[in-house]
């Protein structure tokens, strides 16, 4: 029925997504691995974004395990009860029991990267139970010194032993709603997301992807689009205030990317 | 939230039932109906409805056949009928608003509600589900050029009700409107300030 060499008409615009790490209900960065910084009210700080016009927000719990995710589940029923745009959680899930406990709580997607490797099988649980526009899939992906990629887990700190490709066709078989592909070669060099491997995707490919790594300015997000990415997330620079979510749209216009304004 | 919109004062009279088929979570459309102002009940069973409520909402998420059969299974769907056949409002979103059709491909046996006339059909895209935000394609003031978010595999065609379209592999209908029966494929709930203005309109209305 659909023919692959087709282009298909759409009128679904590239989303802007601004991603928060929490820890224990709060808005936290890192310095240095070490201690966390204070950032904030989660609900504050979406709101803030939501204003300045993001079409969604991701939450990374990077301390999920601590208090058995009752911090993250509070923060989600907040969120889900003060923010109209949809937002995602991610970080600790492993059973299809903690993914019930975030959609009961408000969420309207999960976020999985270490446990989707370590059991492929929790994506098509999710998918089955609520659907695959639940489930996002974080791929974690690194160049080696051979120039190949090979998949990350753990926050990037430990090497999956399975392939690339392998891996992005099994979430896709699997139901997966989204794959959020950080390229950790380009995160935090401000060198721009990697557009190479955005436009292997091709834009028949089945779901949707979002960029994240390595944005640095507007014109990373002009060339990530234009590579075909369906979404772009950033942390750093909306955080740092370098850029608010609202600058970066009017680059975009400005670059004749239909964009939510 | 302001004093208007402590509970028993209702926004012009108005109360809002929020029909709970169990298909998904409804804690995003109560805020948009409680922070709009109005009263709301949230009910699972026809005998539960207050007598004074003026608004019936009923999203739903899932397959076709489920929401159908939940419709059928709680005993809604002759109260739905009923309701609609005196004129009341009556607002549908999602699968909620695709089953006021006929049917659907999605599982071509279940009977939809039938007030609107036409098949819910699949959409034609590689990507699938739709899920992201569109621009609407609306003569409404309410609706005109602004972005809807939307999730779903499937969507009812065009026809003469249709009060907005959007195209996703085929042209859809994102919003319909006949007489007081209202549907909404998109999530006015999820689709910020605008969606959130949306449902005090037309709840209001």
């Amino acid at each position: 029925m659909l023919d692959n060499n087709k282009t298909y008409a759409s009128d679904l615009i590239p989303r802007l997504i601004p991603c928060l790490d929490v820890a224990l209900g709060r808005v936290v960065k890192g310095v240095n691995f070490k201690g966390l910084v204070d950032m904030g009210d989660p609900v504050e700080l979406a709101q803030k974004y939501e204003q300045q016009g993001a079409d969604e927000i991701v939450f990374l719990d990077i301390k999920a395990s601590v208090d058995n995710q009752q911090s993250a589940l509070d923060m989600v029923y907040q969120v889900a009860t003060h923010l109209s745009i949809p937002f995602a959680v991610g970080g600790g899930i492993k059973t299809i029991e903690d993914v019930d406990r975030f959609f009961h709580a408000g969420a309207d997607k999960v976020t999985l990267n270490t446990a989707a490797v370590q059991n492929p099988a929790l994506i098509s649980q999710i998918s089955t139970k609520y659907g695959s526009q639940s489930i996002v899939v974080a791929v974690d992906v690194n160049k080696n010194e051979q120039g190949e990629l090979a998949i990350y887990t753990h926050g990037g700190s430990q090497l999956a032993d399975v392939a690339y490709q392998a891996w992005i066709d099994e979430v896709v078989d699997r139901g997966a709603g989204e794959i959020l592909l950080t390229a950790m070669h380009k995160d935090g060099t401000g060198s721009g997301f990697d557009c190479e491997l955005l436009s292997s995707f091709g834009p028949n490919f089945p779901v949707q992807v979002i960029a994240s790594g390595g944005a640095k300015g507007p014109q990373d997000f002009v060339d990530a689009i234009a590579a075909g990415a369906d979404a772009v997330l950033a942390a750093g620079l909306f955080h740092r205030g370098e850029y608010t979510v609202g600058e970066i749209k009017d680059y975009l216009i400005q670059n004749n990317i239909r964009i939510r304004k | 939230m302001s004093q208007e919109n402590s509970p028993g004062v209702n926004r012009l009279g108005v109360k809002v039932a929020i029909i709970d088929l169990d298909s998904g979570n409804l804690l995003s459309i109560q805020t948009a109906v409680q922070t709009a102002g109005f009263d709301m009940q949230v009910v699972q069973k026809p005998d539960q409805l207050d007598q004074d409520v003026n608004v019936l909402l009923m999203p739903g998420q899932g397959r076709f056949a489920f929401v159908v059969d939940q419709i059928d299974t709680l005993g809604w769907r002759k109260v739905i009928l009923d309701w609609v056949g005196a004129g009341r409002k009556l607002i549908g979103i999602c699968v909620g608003m695709q089953v006021l059709f006929e049917s659907s491909d999605e599982d071509p046996d279940a009977k939809g509600l039938a007030l609107l006339s036409g098949k819910v059909q699949r959409l034609r895209h590689p990507k699938a589900p739709m899920v992201g935000w569109a621009k609407l394609n609306s003569y409404k003031l309410s609706m005109q050029d602004q972005f809807a978010y939307f999730v779903n595999s499937y969507a009812a065609p065009d026809s003469d009700y249709c009060t907005a379209k959007v195209v996703y592999g085929d042209l859809f209908c994102a919003a319909v409107q006949k007489n007081n029966l209202y549907g909404f494929q998109f999530h006015p709930e999820k689709s910020g300030a605008f969606g959130r203005a949306l449902i005090a309109h037309v709840c209001e209305q």
